[in-house]
C-alpha cells in the first residue's frame, strides 16, 4: 500500500495542474526536504512557459540515493494531479502499478482501472481560509500516502519554502493533509480487515 | 473500621417483615422461643411490596450487613401485587449491589404462609450464617447532615459570592423560566428577593429552592448575569446543612446510592458487564469514565426500559474504530454532580477525591467522557470544590470531530428524520451547542430539524439532580416531547443519558403516552451506528 521509502530505491514523481496553484512550489520542497532533510539526491524540472500563466503546469522530481545523471521524468512511479488537464495529458505515461493521487473534487479519473488515491485538497484549503495552501494539503498527503520522503523532513521544507509570516498557517495546512492520508490509510486497513464500521 | 467485629451482634442484619403472612410464624417462633439469631433486627411492615429500592439500598448506606425482605407467598398478598412488586425490587437492587461489588447475596426475599414458622427460622438461620460468613460490609455510613452553617452570615455570603444584588428585578428570569412556563406559580427573581430579603426559612421560598431545574436558562437571560443555578446549588447546600427536607426523587435513591459510594473499602464492579468485543488497554494513559448508566439501566429496567449503558458501549466502540482503546477504572465512583447539586457538598467532596486519586494512581492523563455532567463536574466542578484533577478531560465529542475532521470517514445512510434535545451541562453551561451539532451536520439522515427551542435556549428534560421532580417537571417534558413532534422527525437525537430517562418517563403517561412517544438514540450511538471509513 504505501509505497515505503526502501533504501536504494529511486522515485521519479510528477506534480501537475494549473499554474498558480503552486505546483512547481510543491515540486521544490518535495525536493528540498528529501536532500536537506533525508540526505538523498534529487532533482526538478518545472515546466513553464505558457503553461505556469494558466494552462496545465508540472514539476518533475526524482528521488534516489545515488547521483541523478538524467533530471527528466518519461515514466513517473507517481503521479500528483490537480487539475483535469494535467490529469489527461500524464496519466499515459504513469508507470504500470504507478501510485496516482488525485484532488477529489477537480479531477475525473477518467478511464483508470485500478487502485488511487484522493483528497479534496482545494476544498480543505477553502475550509482552512486560504485556496491557496491546496498545494501544501496535497504535499502532506502525498507524504502520508507515499512515504517518499519522511514527514519531518517534510514539514520543515515547507516551513522553511513559504512566505515569511505564513509558516505556521502553511505547517497546519501540511498536517492537515498527513492527516488525512493517515486516515485513508488507516481505513483501507480496517476495510482490509474486514472492520469498516464502528 | 477501627474496632474488631468480635462480638456477632456486631453485625447488622435487617429484617424487613410484612405484617401479613410471615409476620404470623415469625410470632410463632417468639411464642415458641426459637433461636432467632441476634444479629437479626426485625423491621415489622405493612406490605413487603411497599419497600422500595431506595429504603433497601439505604439500609445498607446505613451501615446494614445484609438485608431480607419476607413477605407472602405470590397470589397470597393482601393487596395482589405485593409479592411481584417486591420480586421487583430486590431484583434491581440486587443488581446494583452487584455492581456496586457490595455482591447481590447481602439482599434476599423470601416468602412464607403463617404455618411456616420452622421454615422462616431455617431461612433467617442460613442467612446470618452466610452473611457472618461474607465479613462485614464495606459501607461506612457516611453521614448526611455534619456541618452546621451559620444562620445569616452564610447567606449574605452565598448572595455577595454569586452578586445577587445585581438583580434589577426585571424578569426576564421568569419569561423564560421552563418551569414557570408551564404555569409553575415559580419565580427565580421572587427568590432572590426573598432570600435577599432573610426569608430563607420561610416554608415556600424553601420549597422553590428545591424545585428550581438549575437548568440555567435564566442565567442565559439575565442582563446582569446572575449564575442563579450557581445560586441555588448554594442555598441548597445551606437547606441542606441546615436540615431542610431535600425533596429527592425516587426516594432519595440515587443520593443513597451516591453516599454508599463515598465509602473507601468498596471494591466495585462497575465495567464487569462490558461486550468482550470492546478493546480495552489497562496501561493507556487516556481512561474512559463511563459515569452511572449501568445503574441507571437497572433502576429504571421495569417501568421504563432505558438503556443508557447503549451509550458507555456505543462510545467505546467509536474510540475503538478510531483505534484508542482507553483504561477503564473497575471502581468507577459517580462523579458526584447530583450530589453537589443537591446540596451535599461534603459527599460530593469525598467522590471528587476518591475518583481523583484512583486516577492518579493508575497514572491517567486524559479523561474522555460521554455524560455532559460528568464533564462538567470533572472539568470544572473538581477544581472548584478544590479537588485538583491533574488530568485533561475531554468530552468525547471533541475527540471525535477532532478524528473525523482528519478526514477518510463517511456515514451511512440514515433513514431517519432527526431532531435533537440540548443536554444543559453541554449546550448552556459550557456554552458549546454547536458541538454536537457539528456531528449531527456530518451524518447522513433524511432530515435534520431543530425544535423551536434549542441551543442554549433549549428547554430541559424536566428534572436534574434527582430533586424537586413534580406534575409541572411532567408538563413541560409534554410541552417539549410535543415540540420533537412538531419538527416531523421520528428519533429524537440526545447526548445525556438522563435526557432519555426523564423524557422517557413523559413517554409513560397513560393518557398522552402514545401521542408523545418517539424514539430517542444517544448522539454517540447514532454515530458509532453510521460511521464507516471512506
Amino acid at each position: 500500500m504505501t509505497q515505503a521509502n526502501k533504501g536504494g530505491q529511486r522515485q521519479e514523481i510528477v506534480f501537475t495542474g494549473f499554474g498558480g496553484q503552486g505546483i512547481v512550489l510543491a515540486g521544490r520542497i518535495l525536493g528540498k526536504a528529501a536532500v536537506i532533510g533525508d540526505h538523498r539526491q534529487s532533482t526538478l524540472v518545472q515546466a513553464y512557459g505558457p503553461e505556469a500563466r494558466g494552462g496545465a503546469c508540472s514539476a518533475q522530481v526524482i528521488i534516489a540515493d545515488q547521483a541523478i545523471h538524467y533530471p527528466y521524468v518519461r515514466r513517473p512511479d507517481v503521479l500528483v494531479c490537480m487539475s483535469q488537464a494535467g490529469f489527461d495529458k500524464f496519466i499515459g505515461q504513469m508507470k504500470e502499478g504507478g501510485t496516482l493521487l488525485i484532488d477529489k473534487d477537480l479531477v475525473q479519473p477518467k478511464g483508470v482501472s485500478g487502485d488511487f488515491f484522493s483528497i479534496p485538497s482545494s476544498r480543505m484549503a477553502e475550509e482552512l481560509g486560504r485556496i491557496m495552501l491546496a498545494n501544501i494539503i496535497m504535499l502532506g498527503f502525498f507524504t502520508a500516502v507515499t512515504g517518499a520522503v519522511s514527514v519531518d523532513a517534510a514539514r520543515d521544507a515547507v516551513v522553511k519554502s513559504v512566505p515569511k509570516g505564513t509558516e505556521e498557517m502553511n505547517a497546519t495546512a501540511f498536517n492537515k493533509g498527513c492527516d488525512y492520508g493517515l486516515a485513508v490509510l488507516k481505513g483501507r486497513e480496517k476495510k482490509a480487515s474486514g472492520k469498516a464500521g464502528a | 473500621m477501627p474496632c474488631a467485629l468480635n462480638l456477632m451482634t456486631d453485625f447488622n442484619i435487617i429484617l424487613f417483615m410484612c405484617n401479613w403472612g410471615p409476620h404470623a410464624a415469625y410470632q410463632t417462633l417468639q411464642d415458641t422461643a426459637a433461636r432467632i439469631p441476634d444479629e437479626i433486627k426485625m423491621v415489622r411492615i405493612p406490605c413487603a411490596g411497599r419497600i422500595s429500592k431506595a429504603l433497601l439500598l439505604r439500609s445498607f448506606e446505613m451501615g446494614a450487613h445484609g438485608v431480607a425482605l419476607v413477605g407472602c407467598h405470590p397470589g397470597s398478598c393482601r393487596y395482589g401485587t405485593g409479592s411481584s412488586n417486591a420480586q421487583d425490587h430486590v431484583e434491581d437492587a440486587r443488581g446494583i449491589l452487584e455492581l456496586l461489588g457490595l455482591g447481590k447475596d447481602r439482599l434476599r426475599l423470601a416468602t412464607f404462609l403463617p404455618d411456616e414458622p420452622e421454615r422462616l427460622l431455617s431461612f433467617l438461620q442460613d442467612f446470618t450464617t452466610e452473611i457472618r460468613e461474607m465479613g462485614p460490609s464495606p459501607i461506612a455510613p457516611a453521614g448526611e447532615k455534619t456541618l452546621l452553617i451559620e444562620g445569616n452570615n452564610a447567606i449574605q455570603e452565598i448572595v455577595a459570592a454569586h452578586d445577587v444584588y445585581a438583580c434589577q428585578d426585571c424578569g426576564k428570569c421568569s419569561s423564560a423560566c421552563p418551569l414557570t412556563l408551564a404555569g409553575k406559580p415559580f419565580s427565580p427573581r421572587g427568590i432572590a428577593s426573598e432570600v435577599i430579603a432573610g426569608h430563607i426559612d420561610a416554608p415556600a421560598v424553601q420549597k422553590d429552592i428545591w424545585s428550581c431545574l438549575t437548568c440555567g436558562l435564566c442565567y442565559d437571560r439575565c442582563p446582569s448575569a446572575v449564575d442563579f443555578a450557581g445560586f441555588i446549588r448554594d442555598l441548597r447546600h445551606y437547606l441542606a446543612t441546615s436540615g431542610s427536607n431535600n425533596h429527592t426523587a425516587h426516594g432519595g435513591f440515587f443520593q443513597s446510592l451516591m453516599r454508599t459510594m463515598t465509602s473507601e473499602d468498596l471494591q466495585m464492579r462497575h465495567w464487569e458487564w462490558l461486550p468482550e468485543d470492546i478493546q480495552t488497554d489497562p496501561d493507556s494513559k487516556i481512561l474512559f469514565f463511563g459515569g452511572c448508566a449501568p445503574y441507571f439501566d437497572i433502576f429504571f429496567r421495569t417501568h421504563l426500559g432505558v438503556k443508557t449503558r447503549d451509550i458507555l458501549v456505543d462510545s467505546l466502540r467509536l474510540l475503538n474504530f478510531f483505534d484508542i482503546h482507553p483504561a477503564l477504572l473497575m471502581n468507577e465512583r459517580c462523579c458526584g454532580h447530583d450530589l453537589l447539586w443537591s446540596g451535599d457538598r461534603e459527599n460530593f467532596g469525598k467522590l471528587a477525591q476518591l475518583n481523583v486519586r484512583a486516577l492518579r494512581d493508575m497514572g491517567i492523563e486524559e479523561v474522555i467522557t460521554a455524560c455532559p455532567e460528568c464533564y462538567r463536574t470533572l472539568a470544572r466542578d473538581y477544581p472548584q470544590q478544590g479537588v485538583e484533577p491533574g488530568f485533561k478531560v475531554t468530552h468525547i465529542f471533541d475527540l471525535i470531530e477532532k478524528e473525523i475532521d482528519k478526514g477518510a470517514i463517511s456515514f451511512k445512510e440514515l433513514g431517519r428524520k432527526l431532531t435533537f434535545q440540548d443536554p444543559c451541562r453541554l449546550s448552556r453551561f459550557e456554552n458549546r451547542p454547536d458541538l454536537p451539532r457539528k456531528l449531527i451536520r456530518r451524518l447522513n439522515p433524511v432530515s435534520f430539524d431543530e425544535m423551536p427551542e434549542h441551543g442554549t435556549s433549549a428547554i430541559c428534560c424536566g428534572n436534574s439532580a434527582w430533586v424537586g421532580c413534580d406534575a409541572f417537571s411532567k408538563a413541560l417534558q409534554v410541552k417539549r416531547l410535543r415540540q420533537a413532534h412538531g419538527t416531523g422527525s421520528d428519533l429524537l437525537v440526545t447526548a445525556c443519558p438522563k435526557c432519555q430517562i426523564h423524557l422517557r418517563c413523559a413517554m409513560e403517561d397513560p393518557f398522552l403516552g402514545e401521542e408523545l412517544h418517539m424514539e430517542m438514540m444517544d448522539l454517540a450511538s447514532v454515530l458509532a451506528k453510521t460511521i464507516e471509513w471512506e
